[in-house]
């Protein structure tokens, strides 16, 4: 197995009040509740587990969110050139830029293809269908989402492959006339794909293109259907069996010296779930396009049912989220074992993306975490 | 009662009331009801003809159809398909868009045209939005700024049948794909609403705060002999809150 290290750098330090007066932590809340200093000094904190990461055989994940408390990687692009640069060993997978929110995706293939020329071939390319807040911060129409994300996807494929001078595309939500991108990848014809779903039907399109197919906290049961619907397509489609490394799953994960600890500072990762996820409805339940017509009712009435997965997830325990297969906490032989009674009610999978630090949680705390888990759980999962 | 209209190819819901000289209605962010007092006092004066854009209502919208730019070519057609010489054009909000679209082209089928609440121009600095988000503010906000009372005409989501619910959820998600970017707004009308050489009415809500009476005015001014007028105890729907006042305003212009 392969462990990947994700800390979304969140900017937990808005006092509380302001939080439970704002309704949505992500999307509208001013900037002027960050301070630049504490920004700083997580940036410089997140980096260096980052480089803990390179030297202990975990690799790195950057990920991109917008405009709120959740994360501080905006400008993902950044982050990876930096990780390009001062990591030497380990894999660094972008999960991602948010394509469906860019407006040029040839931009987006040449800040990838540099990426992965600094680091020499380390790059992994993730693409994530984005949502919610991401919509008014990105300025894109949230009606057609999912089809300008895989019209993204293959013009960045296509800018990252061709070698023979400059082509045009003229698609439906994206036109560019002169493609011809410098440098062209060291991986060649591109670094491995990911993407972030749980939805079935994304499921078997990304089996059918053969990419890694991560789930992030969806718990064994939405994680087995996702990964029957890729195996499904593939069949269907005469491709090969895919094998464990095509599967991903992300989740919380701290790992103690005793079960004590490992619940205890672990359970500081749920503020993700619990503060981290506060999104108004025009950012979530009314946000247009996000789910057919009728399933809508719920929505509207009141006491009606949230509309995205995530919400229901808010005000979870501990002990609920790691029953639900959404935390993996305690002490290594804990940790082991609650991993491997996920994969056997999912099924085998050869990438854990490990969301080990959040809200309060101190570096030192992930640092710590992070170091048991490289020692006492990784060799035991990879044997 | 509703009925269908084809129209090369594409099938639309339509409302038709009333008898009179021939009115073609474009409704703004839902569908005219067929319940909806104006139109039943409208129709004393008119034959109101109320097609529901593709996407709204029970309209089908075929899946490469997806811009202002296919609904203004859509009721050209509709206009040239009518069995009358000229009708009077009137839209509604996002509607008022399209027959501001429709007029700056020029459609020999248009006689007089009838803007209320209309979006579709741009007033004001790049700081300024002339036009409320309804995307991206919060419902309460959209509510309260839609309506002049809004606690009494305002829909009561609990009392709507599911059918009701998931119309409306469609409506939303189609003046979305139609409308996001730029939003609601046309940045090359304002500049050619100087071709429109039919009479004009504009007609606002006075409490309107999804768009304010001071861009009708704008608007008003952009169109060639055209006068504005506002409506007072109503918001971004005047036809629902002032059916009376509503109707009472058109018919006088019909009969200039």
């Amino acid at each position: 197995m392969q462990a990947w290290y994700l800390n979304e750098n969140p900017y937990p330090f808005v006092p509380q009040h302001v939080l439970d007066a704002a309704d949505s932590v992500r999307g509208s809340l001013p900037n002027k509740y960050c301070d630049p200093k504490i920004a700083a000094d997580l940036f410089e904190e997140a980096l260096d587990e980052y480089l803990l990461c390179d030297d202990i055989g975990i690799n790195v994940v950057s990920n991109e969110h917008h405009s709120g408390i959740n994360c501080l990687f905006g400008a993902s692009p950044v982050i990876l050139g930096i990780l390009a640069r001062q990591t030497r060993n380990v894999r660094i997978l972008s999960l991602g830029t948010l394509v469906t929110v860019r407006q040029d995706p040839v931009r987006v293939a040449e800040e990838y293809a540099t990426a992965d020329v600094i680091c020499r071939g380390r790059l992994e390319i993730g693409f994530v269908k984005s949502g919610g807040t991401e919509m008014a911060s990105g300025n894109m129409n949230p009606v057609g989402n999912l089809e300008r994300f895989w019209e993204a996807i293959d013009l960045i494929l296509k800018t990252l492959s061709h070698q023979d001078g400059p082509f045009s595309w003229e698609g439906k939500h994206f036109t560019h006339r002169h493609v011809n991108i410098w440098p062209r990848p060291w991986q060649q014809p591109y670094p491995p794909l990911w993407a972030a779903t749980g939805d079935p039907e994304t499921s078997a399109e990304l089996g059918r293109r053969g990419m890694v197919n991560v789930l992030v906290f969806r718990g064994p049961e939405e994680t087995k259907r996702a990964w029957t619907a890729y195996r499904k397509a593939r069949t269907e489609a005469a491709l090969p069996e895919p094998g464990p490394d095509r599967f991903g799953y992300a989740a919380f994960v701290y790992t103690g010296e005793t079960d004590e600890e490992g619940m205890r500072v672990g359970s500081k990762l749920l503020w993700f779930l619990n503060t981290g996820l506060k999104s108004a409805p025009q950012y979530s339940k009314f946000l247009p396009g996000q789910i057919p017509p009728h399933l809508a009712p719920p929505l509207y009435r009141s006491g009606g049912a949230a509309l995205r997965p995530a919400a229901a997830l808010m005000g979870l325990t501990a002990e609920q989220a790691i029953a639900r297969g959404l935390m993996f906490a305690g002490n290594p032989d804990t940790v082991c074992r609650q991993i491997r009674e996920f994969q056997d009610k999912a099924g085998k999978f050869e990438h854990l993306v490990l969301a080990s630090r959040s809200g309060f949680m101190t570096h030192d705390e992930a640092t710590r975490g992070l170091k048991l888990f490289a020692r006492e759980v990784l060799p035991r999962l990879s044997s | 009662m509703t009925e269908r209209l084809s129209i090369r190819g594409m099938e639309l819901e339509l409302l038709r009331r009333g008898a009179g000289r021939p009115l073609l209605l474009l409704h703004g962010f839902e569908p005219v009801s067929p319940q909806a007092p104006f139109v039943e006092l409208l129709g004393e004066h008119a034959e109101i003809i109320a097609p529901s854009h593709p996407g709204f209502g029970r309209s089908p919208r075929p899946e490469d159809f997806e811009s202002v730019y296919d609904l203004v070519r859509l009721y050209l057609d509709v206009l040239e398909s009518l069995p009358y010489d000229a009708v009077t054009l009137v839209g509604l909000s996002f509607g008022g868009w399209l027959a501001a679209e429709i007029a700056v082209l020029g459609s020999r089928r248009v006689e007089r045209l009838v803007l209320a609440d209309a979006v579709g121009i741009k007033v004001s600095d790049r700081e300024t939005p002339d036009i409320l988000d309804v995307f991206n503010a919060s419902p309460a906000e959209v509510r309260r700024r839609t309506w002049h009372d809004a606690d009494t005409w305002a829909p009561d989501f609990d009392a709507m049948s599911d059918d009701e619910l998931i119309a409306h959820h469609r409506n939303r998600e189609s003046l979305c794909l139609y409308t996001w970017h730029p939003y609601l707004y046309n940045p090359r009308l304002r500049r050619w609403l100087r071709r429109i050489a039919v009479p004009t009415l504009v007609l606002w809500g006075a409490s309107d705060r999804i768009v304010s009476p001071a861009y009708g005015r704008a608007y008003a001014e952009a169109i060639p002999g055209a006068r504005f007028e506002l409506i007072e105890g109503a918001g971004h729907r005047p036809e629902i809150e002032r059916p009376e006042a509503f109707v009472e305003r058109i018919v006088a212009f019909l009969k200039e």
